[in-house]
């Protein structure tokens, strides 16, 4: 049975039934179809996957259809089901599927209730064409896909213009991204002639490399990955991209379409193998990412804005983790940040339905006893972001701080201390956020804060006492949280040093990384326990620490740091100028090329030099033939004459 | 050289100089009768050569028709017409010039033999007279091969004829 | 010279004597004149032919021709007389319509 092409079509399926049918059938047959084609979807995962399991070494590959056929080049439609794509299809389909039961209540006013769910739904399609996808072409389909998505569903509510732009800003990002992704494409094609990702990596592995430099074709198709994961410089666009409702930057960009890249490097990880260039490049990027985002997340005010660079920042570390060979930690810290990172946004959007999408967090505080589920399940998720030893988060990130510290690449030392120093900015920054909004003085009837949704969620008691939002919405909380707290603890004997990925991932001899990481492993408890022997562990707690004495119990000094530092603050504040920067180099830029080319191109030269030009020729020349037909007979017949001449001279001089 | 030699020369020498008096005069009716004198010359040359019935012809009609109404208008014209007192158009200088280089041009040509190889040119010379060109055995050629343009003539002369009285009723309305 | 060669070259005289007067004349009437001249030229050309390879369809032919000149003649004049009669004068320097 079709077991893939079922997974994928069924989304498809929601999203054409709700964007025809919906508006029309009312919203309960949305919200079956919406939540129910993805929950099916997630359970075939689960079968495919159990059909998956006997054999770890061998692959599920069906093909759906033939597209088109070039020469002798056949462009086909197929799915390639290994240990890598199964795990993140369960991820997309199993955190998709919480997601969409949370926007039920989340969205329950919205008048465009079932665009929303189509575009969640086609959203859900195009991603899982990109983990499912077997060749490379298929995979782009879908990463052109979920961009397409991205913009639909960050600009949902397109009638204000700022959010409208922040779509436009994340779809041109990302194509700038893709650029590179099929220039990488091309050489692959080029050089190998097949685009399916076995025989791509098999070529890769094997005793020949292809002719084709692995550096160039990794850094291309990383620049791919750098738009679609958000790392520095195509990192602009996620920020903004909080303009979106939030589940979507829960499920978005937090658990699948940022992990994308994560996920295709790992994908090709026999090309990465061959390139220590490539991957010193993956590194440093990551680890500058890593650290600088973090630096932002701790002067933020709005609370999505802080999970967005917490995001951007956990990103980095799974790119430095691709940089040191170690796939499967970097696949492994994708998935338990899946988990506790779309639980922060999603209790981000309870908390902001209850305080009237008020989304600055400077006017909450206190909201642990008026939305204890929210307060707790929030906690969860802040201590697994930071490592706190047994969740989920220490396992993943200890693993990558690990490997970077075992990777012998000339940028490794650089970024260990990157992703050192960023566990404790991401402490401080996660924990000032969680002080800030569950504990402290109580600030939500200060203020007149208008957040970015009140247009939509216009609630009849404005100003009233928070109280808990319905189950409708806590009960996915609590779905994440559980994961968040366990799934590290479960999985990390199998995944990094069992036989979980098998063939999916390969890692050549000479980064032995996995190796020495596994031989430092003594058990998940083990690890837990050493932790507090860890200079990670200590510097997290420290963060800890000194967010609570700076926002709990002296909340002046953050204020004082602010006045006193104010040039710093500026520019975290500024983004580091990345945007002016962009806005000058390229768009004016843009703007000047496009200008100069009409004036320089089309008006004078187009339109001056060879339109009215030739004109002016053709006239010139006109008048000066002109003088010959002066209207006068012996003018004419002179002129025979001169003809007789000629003919004449011509006849003799051919004798 | 003999008597008909003689006389063609003479004749040869009467044309040209009414032609190049045709050039030089000044009044129309000088010209024309310049003209005159060089085709009755002409006729006088096809009658040293012993084709009678043209020169018989080239008197009655050219002289005798064309010639006559060309005098007949120039007769009619005003003499203060300015084409009389300024004889030459602007292109005099050039137009002789380049004639005039032309006409040696093709001399030297003529007479090097590049135009024509000495063979060709030997056929230029005097062959007996066979036939005679009286006006009996002209007609019966021309009524008997010739019937046919005969006949295209006369529809020539027709058209003409025509076309005489249209540009008369033409020229009548304009001047209403 | 003998008398073909003379009576060529006069036939080539008269055509040029006539192609010249027809560029260098102002008066209208006076150009038709050196056309009739052209004419004559060919004509004699075409006689001394017809004399010398004794074919009477060369005589024919002069007489067809001179059919034509006359009928040619008595069109031309009055063309040019309805001409002259718009400009009031016979000169060709003043009929330039044909300009540009």
């Amino acid at each position: 049975m079709n077991l893939l092409t079922l997974i994928v079509v069924l989304p498809l399926t929601g999203f054409l039934l709700n964007g025809l049918l919906g508006p029309r059938l009312g919203k309960s047959f949305v919200t079956v179809v919406g939540c129910g084609l993805p929950v099916l979807a997630f359970l075939a995962t689960i079968r495919a996957f159990g059909q998956l399991d006997g054999a770890a070494g061998l692959a599920l590959v069906e093909s759906a259809y033939t597209w088109a056929v070039v020469g002798d080049f056949s462009f086909d439609i197929a799915f390639y089901f290994d240990r890598l794509s199964a795990l993140m299809t369960l991820i997309v389909t199993g955190v998709g599927s919480l997601i969409h039961i949370y926007s039920t209540g989340y969205m329950k006013d919205d008048p465009s209730y079932a665009r929303y769910f189509a575009y969640l739904n086609l959203f859900l399609f195009f991603m899982l064409l990109l983990v499912l996808g077997r060749s490379l072409l298929v995979c782009f389909v879908g990463w052109e896909g979920v961009g397409l998505a991205s913009y639909l569903l960050i600009g949902f509510w397109f009638e204000d213009p700022a959010k409208a732009a922040a779509g436009k800003k994340a779809f041109i990002t990302n194509r700038v991204g893709d650029a590179g992704f099929l220039l990488g494409m091309f050489l692959i094609y080029y050089a190998l002639g097949t685009l399916d990702f076995d025989a791509v990596n098999a070529a890769f592995q094997g005793p020949v490399p292809p002719a084709v430099s692995a550096s160039l074709v990794g850094v291309l198709l990383f620049i791919g990955a750098t738009g679609k994961s958000a790392q520095i410089p195509l990192h602009v666009w996620l920020p903004d991209a909080m303009a979106g409702p939030t589940p979507v930057s829960a499920l978005i960009h937090a658990a699948t379409m940022v992990t994308a890249g994560i996920f295709m490097v790992a994908r090709m990880s026999p090309l990465y193998e061959l390139s220590d260039t490539a991957l010193g490049f993956i590194m440093v990027i990551g680890a500058i990412t890593a650290l600088f985002m973090g630096f932002l997340g701790m002067v933020q005010n709005d609370i999505k804005r802080v999970v967005a660079y917490s995001t951007l920042s956990q990103l980095g570390y799974m790119t430095v983790a691709l940089g040191a060979s170690a796939y499967s930690v970097a696949v492994f810290h994708l998935m338990t940040h899946a988990f506790f990172k779309a639980l922060l946004f999603l209790a981000a959007g309870s908390v902001i339905i209850a305080v009237h999408h008020n989304q600055d967090i400077r006017y909450m505080g206190g909201l642990k006893k008026y939305m204890p589920i929210t307060w707790i399940t929030s906690l969860i998720g802040s201590l697994a972001l930071i490592g706190t030893p047994f969740l989920s988060g220490f396992y993943s990130k200890e693993s990558i701080i690990e490997a970077v510290k075992i990777s012998h690449l000339p940028a490794a030392h650089l970024a260990y201390w990157a992703v050192l120093i960023g566990v404790f900015v991401t402490a401080f920054y996660s924990f000032r956020m969680y002080f800030l909004v569950f504990h402290g003085k109580e600030r939500f009837h200060q203020g007149h804060a208008h957040g970015n949704e009140d247009d939509v969620h216009h609630d009849a008691h404005h100003g009233g006492t928070p109280h808990e939002t319905p189950w409708v919405i806590t009960g996915p909380l609590l779905a994440l949280a559980l994961p968040s707290l366990a799934i590290g603890y479960m999985t990390i004997e199998p995944m990094l040093f069992g036989d979980f990925f098998g063939s999916a991932i390969y890692v050549a001899d000479r980064h032995p990384v996995m190796h020495e990481l596994n031989q430092e492993f003594h058990g998940a408890v083990a690890m837990g326990l050493h932790a507090i022997t860890t200079l990670p562990f200590w510097l997290a707690a420290a963060g800890v620490g000194l967010s609570a004495f700076f926002y709990l119990r002296r909340p002046d000094i953050p204020a004082a740091i602010q006045k006193r530092f104010a040039f710093v603050y500026s520019m975290l504040i500024n983004k580091y100028w990345f945007d002016e920067l962009y806005s000058a180099i390229f768009a004016s830029g843009a703007r000047l090329l496009g200008g100069t080319l009409w004036r320089r191109g089309d008006q004078n030269i187009i339109d001056g030099l060879v339109v009215n030009g030739s004109a002016h020729l053709v006239e010139r020349f006109s008048r000066l033939v002109k003088a010959f037909q002066s209207g006068y007979i012996y003018h004419y017949a002179f002129a025979m004459l001169i003809g007789v001449f000629a003919l004449v001279t011509w006849f003799a001089r051919l004798n | 050289m003999s008597g008909t030699d003689l006389l063609l020369w003479f004749f040869a020498a009467a044309a040209l100089g009414g032609g190049v008096l045709m050039l030089v005069a000044r009044h129309p009716m000088r010209v024309a009768l310049a003209l005159i004198s060089s085709m009755i010359s002409l006729a006088g040359i096809y009658a040293v050569l012993g084709v009678h019935v043209i020169a018989v012809f080239q008197v009655l009609i050219y002289v005798g028709a064309v010639m006559v109404f060309m005098v007949y208008v120039i007769m009619l014209l005003d003499v203060r017409d300015p084409s009389f007192l300024e004889r030459y158009g602007r292109v005099v200088v050039p137009a002789v010039a380049l004639a005039a280089v032309l006409a040696a041009a093709l001399a030297v040509a003529a007479g090097s033999g590049r135009i024509m190889t000495a063979e060709e040119l030997a056929l230029f010379h005097d062959a007996p007279v066979a036939t005679s060109f009286g006006v009996q055995p002209f007609s019966a050629e021309f009524l008997d091969q010739y019937w046919l343009h005969f006949e295209l003539t006369s529809v020539l002369l027709l058209a003409a004829v025509v076309a005489a009285i249209a540009v008369i009723r033409t020229g009548r309305r304009r001047d209403g | 010279m003998d008398r073909t060669q003379l009576l060529l070259w006069l036939s080539f005289a008269l055509f040029s004597l006539g192609f010249v007067g027809v560029m260098i004349r102002r008066n209208a009437l006076v150009m038709l004149m050196c056309m009739e001249l052209m004419l004559n030229g060919v004509i004699l050309s075409l006689v001394t032919f017809a004399e010398r390879s004794a074919m009477l369809s060369g005589a024919v032919l002069v007489f067809l021709v001179f059919v034509v000149a006359a009928a040619e003649i008595a069109i031309a004049i009055p063309i040019v007389l309805l001409l002259a009669r718009r400009r009031r004068t016979l000169d060709v320097g003043a009929w330039s319509e044909l300009r540009g």
